[in-house]
């Protein structure tokens, strides 16, 4: 126990605490679903995590500027159907510049985002609620009621979903998940190592501080926007992949999956806390409820959103309680040792509370 | 402090100003219920019970029949072009092809009528359809709308505001989906007889599963699809019957008619079946999806997709043997056949009683028959399905 | 303080003005608008939502957020019908749906409460298992053949030409104002708002005050699931489905900030009226309903920007004045 103080920060533990849980609720559902621990069902749900992935990383960077994004949906539907479009009418586009594309677009929409967050001054909610519905709006009068139809997709992009980049052993990590995971361990390098991810910290634990201190926080809470509307637009690309035909409802309802991934992987809403990392775990442990419940012959289809939100709330519940027992006993550490104030600055951002 | 009003006000000027730039300009007065037409009878042969259920293939020509086959009190009421009456086709919610298509076919129908008003397609957002429709369907009453034409998506939750339209005069028809108890719905356009697509589901199956039979799933749209819930019953049924005997219908899943949903719900069919060979889904977002899945993880070969789905959507799934069958009706002249049915219902010249037959331009000759899928209401039946396979749906899809 | 009060008084003559606009322009363009049945067509189209934005309204003054409320009232709505449809009469089922919906609340409030998570995360968790419960309850049917005396509460006028759920509102609303605006609880509710810390020290009931306002909150949304289920005549899993962001806008809309403190039951009320009126008279001109979100969302973010530019334009221009007349001087 000593060792383990002495080797990891709370916020980290609180990650080990979140793979605990997703181990646990692996375990369990090994022993309800026939051939569940099998290279497949890593498949399924690191293919179908990847999307709400993406989107959670941009949505924690925003999150800890003590902000919120709700626009992400119409972002991933909006780029989805934009560049689904433009593929269907050149099939020849290389692949780089449609992915280019579909992040410029998404960083594009996330930019006016930032832009009213943080140099008009609206509160992010407001902003982003209005953009959830004028997105969509645009959408749908740009698409005319027409849809993406796989057929004219070029090849290329079509057959994205089922390649595989690597395997290790009998479990495949598939391109498009692979993407999801460059872009959590980019981000948290990013909030980890770099000074302007550190410094997202400083603002959302304390922005009067930050301004104080300096630091430019109105351009750090624009690029956090634009760099959610970015990865969304990522996502969107992901979306378009993975599903081919694209109608204009692409992508709805991704804002509050994204939300509740951030959130339950310890990404403090009023800002300051958590991180990419986290939130990805949370994306996968509620992707692993989900996708096993839709598994479980024992539930009934109805029964399923039922448990899936008693599951979320136990699990932010346990990690909750759990956390707080741990940040006790570490407070009771800190002070018995004179090793304390050694470890709180090798803490750097995860400390920042 | 006044600048500051005063900029306020200037925005806000401009911003009605473009509310009046996007809507129609100043919608003229409701004009009174057109006089009703006496459409002049035009007497023809009997129409044989049975016809209205297969697709009249000709046009029968109203000819001047003399009485000697007894016709029983029917005669083909025809339409007086040019009545003004103000119509709205609402679909189920915006920004869906076949709702479109329909329209298509309506805007057909209007302009060959050539109904001096405009006819508004009107339509709610999916994520807020019910409350949308009842909304638009409200509205359309203070607006003095003469007639409206639903797709229905919010169930009976919808009849009482659809009684109170018919209460101020208005004529209701459903379309592509119904009001199930029929309260406050003068007649239903069916595309196809809901038993009969029950039967073209288990055929289907049946064709691709060869005489072996075997396990298959029904990958649905929401559990609220009150359409989709009648076809599922009637599929149960007609699998009862000792030929379908070899059909296991193993499970029904719900994809919401969202593409994440139904693509992991397919693939979730597939392991937790391992002898699953079909999955049908019966509607257009949840096939293409399951087929999308099943192209993405190789089992093609094992498990085959079928149901209702859009030939422009299933073109590459189908060609290349995921989705070997599916079926579908026209939603053009679904919208055509319903913009007849509520224009005569409009002027007068249909009562909206049992019996009545009409001609609808193109398509030909129908009746008014009660809707034996339902415990009440009244019926226009339009079918027939058609079936898409590798040797078809090239040309459809186009 | 005096400046907050200030501002709030713009706030409030902005709504009011924005409200004189969409009326004249609804007047003047919509045909059947002015009618004394539009107007209450107009209430009776949103009611529900407007009921519950007036709970959501304490909540987010008290700095939580309850996004299970649309949920809560699906569910209510389902175990009415399910309870009806079971054999049990429509009386004793409607109050077993409105026990349901405290329960719900109770739920809620020991986990924010009592183990201290936040609101947001307990209500989404409530916002999909509610949900869940709905469909458990009454699968893939759809319930209704309701008796007269519930349907004719929910579709007919009860007093003139007011119907129940009209008058609901605003005794609901009366007290709304009362509560918040005039008694002791309302000024704890903005107390802690503003700072929960500074309000514990201060003796203030933090948990209780929290624990109280989710009861309420999730028993009001069952009251409302009721009410929608009386208005439409039938229920089915998806009522009300995606209400609550409709809800949380016009709470924002009404000047009620969204880190709490901050915001009246006046300002809701505006807000209230602007959108109502503003997507009845877009309905009326046949926009689509793609159109009118994009319009309220447009208008949500222009109504805060547009006051805080012309803030900085004349701060801009009084530092310009400044100094010019400072260089003046020298």
């Amino acid at each position: 126990m000593n060792e383990l103080r002495r080797r990891f920060q709370p916020e980290q533990i609180r990650e080990l605490v979140l793979i605990g849980l997703i181990l646990a609720l692996a375990l369990f559902f090994s022993t309800q679903i026939e051939n569940y621990l099998h290279p497949r069902t890593f498949t399924r749900i690191s293919t179908s995590v990847a999307v709400v992935a993406i989107v959670a990383v941009g949505q924690t960077l925003v999150i800890l500027t003590r902000n919120i994004d709700l626009s992400v949906g119409s972002i991933v539907g909006f780029t989805a159907y934009a560049t689904g479009t433009m593929l269907a009418a050149n099939n020849d586009l290389p692949p780089l510049a449609v992915v280019l594309m579909a992040v410029g677009m998404g960083a594009a929409m996330g930019a006016l985002n930032g832009v009213l967050v943080a140099y008009g001054r609206v509160p992010a909610i407001i902003v982003t609620l209005g953009t959830l519905a004028i997105y969509r709006t645009l959408l749908v009068e740009f698409s005319g009621a027409k849809s993406v139809l796989t057929s004219e997709l070029p090849r290329w992009l079509v057959n994205l979903p089922p390649l595989n980049a690597f395997s290790i052993g009998a479990v495949e990590i598939r391109l498009l998940f692979l993407i999801a995971l460059i872009v959590v361990i980019a981000f948290q390098i990013l909030v980890t190592y770099m000074t302007w991810g550190r410094r997202l910290y400083a603002i959302g634990s304390n922005p009067e501080a930050a301004r104080v201190a300096g630091f430019p926080a109105q351009r750090m809470v624009f690029t956090a926007f634009l760099l959610s509307g970015a990865l969304a637009g990522l996502a969107g690309f992901v979306f378009l992949a993975r599903f081919g035909n694209i109608t204009v409802v692409a992508g709805q309802g991704i804002e509050l999956k994204s939300v509740a991934a951030a959130v339950v992987g310890g990404v403090n809403i009023n800002g300051g806390i958590g991180s990419p990392f986290g939130a990805f775990l949370g994306a996968l442990l509620i992707d692993i409820i989900d996708n096993s419940l839709i598994r479980w012959l024992a539930i009934s289809e109805f029964w399923r959103n039922a448990l899936l939100g008693l599951m979320i709330l136990l699990a932010v519940a346990t990690d909750t309680v759990v956390m707080n027992r741990l940040r006790k006993a570490w407070v009771r550490h800190e002070l018995q040792t004179s090793s304390a104030s050694l470890s709180v600055e090798q803490g750097g951002a995860r400390h920042a509370t | 402090m006044r600048k500051t009003t005063t900029l306020l006000m200037s925005l806000l000027i401009i911003l009605s100003m473009l509310v009046a730039a996007c809507g129609p300009a100043a919608t003229p007065t409701p004009t009174p219920v057109p006089p009703t037409p006496t459409p002049t009878p035009q007497p023809t042969e009997a129409p044989t019970e049975a016809a209205p259920a297969e697709a009249p293939a000709e046009e029968p020509t109203p000819t001047e029949a003399p009485a000697e086959e007894a016709a029983p009190a029917a005669e083909v009421v025809k339409a007086t072009p040019g009545q003004a009456v103000k119509m709205i086709l609402m679909p189920k919610f915006l920004g869906i092809l076949v709702f479109d298509q329909a329209n298509q076919g309506a805007q057909e129908a209007h302009a060959e009528l050539g109904n001096p008003e405009p006819l508004q397609f009107l339509g709610p957002t999916p994520e807020n359809s019910v409350a949308g429709q009842i909304e638009i369907l409200t509205n359309a009453v203070t607006q003095g709308i003469q007639a409206i034409m639903i797709s229905n998506n919010a169930g009976d939750q919808i009849a009482p505001a659809a009684k109170a339209a018919r209460e101020a005069g208005m004529t209701v028809v459903t379309w592509d989906s119904p009001i199930p108890s029929a309260e406050g719905e003068q007649v239903f356009v069916a595309q196809v007889d809901f038993d009969e697509t029950g039967k073209v589901m288990a055929d289907m199956a049946r064709n691709i599963l060869g005489e072996d039979g075997g396990k298959f799933a029904v990958l649905s749209a929401s559990p609220d699809a009150a359409n989709q819930n009648a076809w599922i019953a009637a599929l149960q049924r007609v699998l009862e019957q000792p030929e379908y005997a070899n059909l296991e219908l193993v499970d029904i899943v719900y994809g919401n008619d969202q593409s994440e949903d139904s693509y992991n719900q397919a693939l979730a069919l597939v392991d937790k079946y391992p002898d699953l060979e079909l999955i049908m889904a019966p509607t257009t977002v949840g096939i293409a999806a399951a087929a999308k899945a099943m192209q993405d993880e190789g089992l093609c070969d094992t498990v085959k997709v079928s149901g209702l789905g859009l030939p422009a959507e299933m073109l590459e799934f189908t060609l290349n043997g995921c989705a070997p069958q599916f079926a579908l009706w026209s939603f053009k002249d679904l919208g055509y056949l319903t913009y007849y049915v509520t224009y005569l219902l409009a002027t007068g010249a249909l009562q909206g009683v049992e019996g009545e037959t009409f001609e609808a331009g193109r398509m030909g000759v129908y009746t008014i028959e009660k809707d034996p899928t339902r415990a009440a209401g009244l019926r226009v039946l339009m079918g027939p399905f058609t079936i898409y396979d590798a040797s078809n749906v090239e040309e459809a899809a186009k | 303080m005096r400046h907050r009060a200030a501002f709030l008084q713009r706030w409030e003559g902005l709504l009011l003005v924005l409200l004189a606009v969409t009326v004249v322009y609804n007047a003047l363009n919509a045909p059947g608008y002015m009618t004394l049945g539009n107007w209450i067509n107009l209430f009776q189209l949103s009611i529900e939502k407007i009921i519950v934005a007036l709970i959501m309204t304490f909540i987010i003054i008290n700095a939580e957020i309850d996004l299970s409320v649309a949920s809560v009232m699906g569910f209510s709505a389902c175990t009415a019908g399910f309870l009806y449809a079971n054999g049990t009469p429509m009386e004793w089922a409607v109050a077993v749906a409105l026990l349901a919906g405290v329960a719900a609340g109770l739920f809620n409030s020991f986990w924010i409460g009592v183990v201290g998570l936040p609101s947001l995360v307990v209500t989404l968790s409530g916002l999909i298992g509610y949900r869940g419960l709905a469909y458990v309850l009454v699968e893939d049917r759809s319930i209704g053949g309701f008796p007269q005396w519930f349907n004719r509460l929910g579709q007919q006028p009860l007093i003139g030409p007011f119907p129940l759920a009209l008058i609901i509102f605003f005794v609901l609303l009366v007290f709304a104002i009362i509560i918040l605006q005039y008694s002791g609880f309302g000024r704890y509710v903005y107390v802690i708002g503003n700072n929960k810390e500074v309000a514990r020290y201060s003796g203030v009931h933090v948990r209780r005050t929290k624990m109280i306002l989710f009861v309420t909150s999730s028993t009001i949304a069952a009251l409302a699931g009721i009410l929608y289920a009386a208005r439409l005549g039938a229920v089915r899993g998806d009522m009300a489905t995606g209400f609550e962001l409709d809800i949380i806008t016009m709470v924002l809309l009404g000047g009620v900030s969204i880190y709490g403190g901050s915001g009246t039951m006046w300002g809701v009320l505006l807000s209230v009226l602007i959108i109502l009126n503003l997507r009845n008279g877009m309905g009326l001109a046949n926009l689509s309903g793609h159109v009118q979100t994009g319009v309220i969302g447009a208008l949500l973010i222009l109504s805060v920007l547009a006051p805080n530019v012309a803030g900085q334009v004349r701060s801009f221009w009084n530092r310009r004045r400044a100094q010019r007349m400072e260089t003046g001087n020298a």
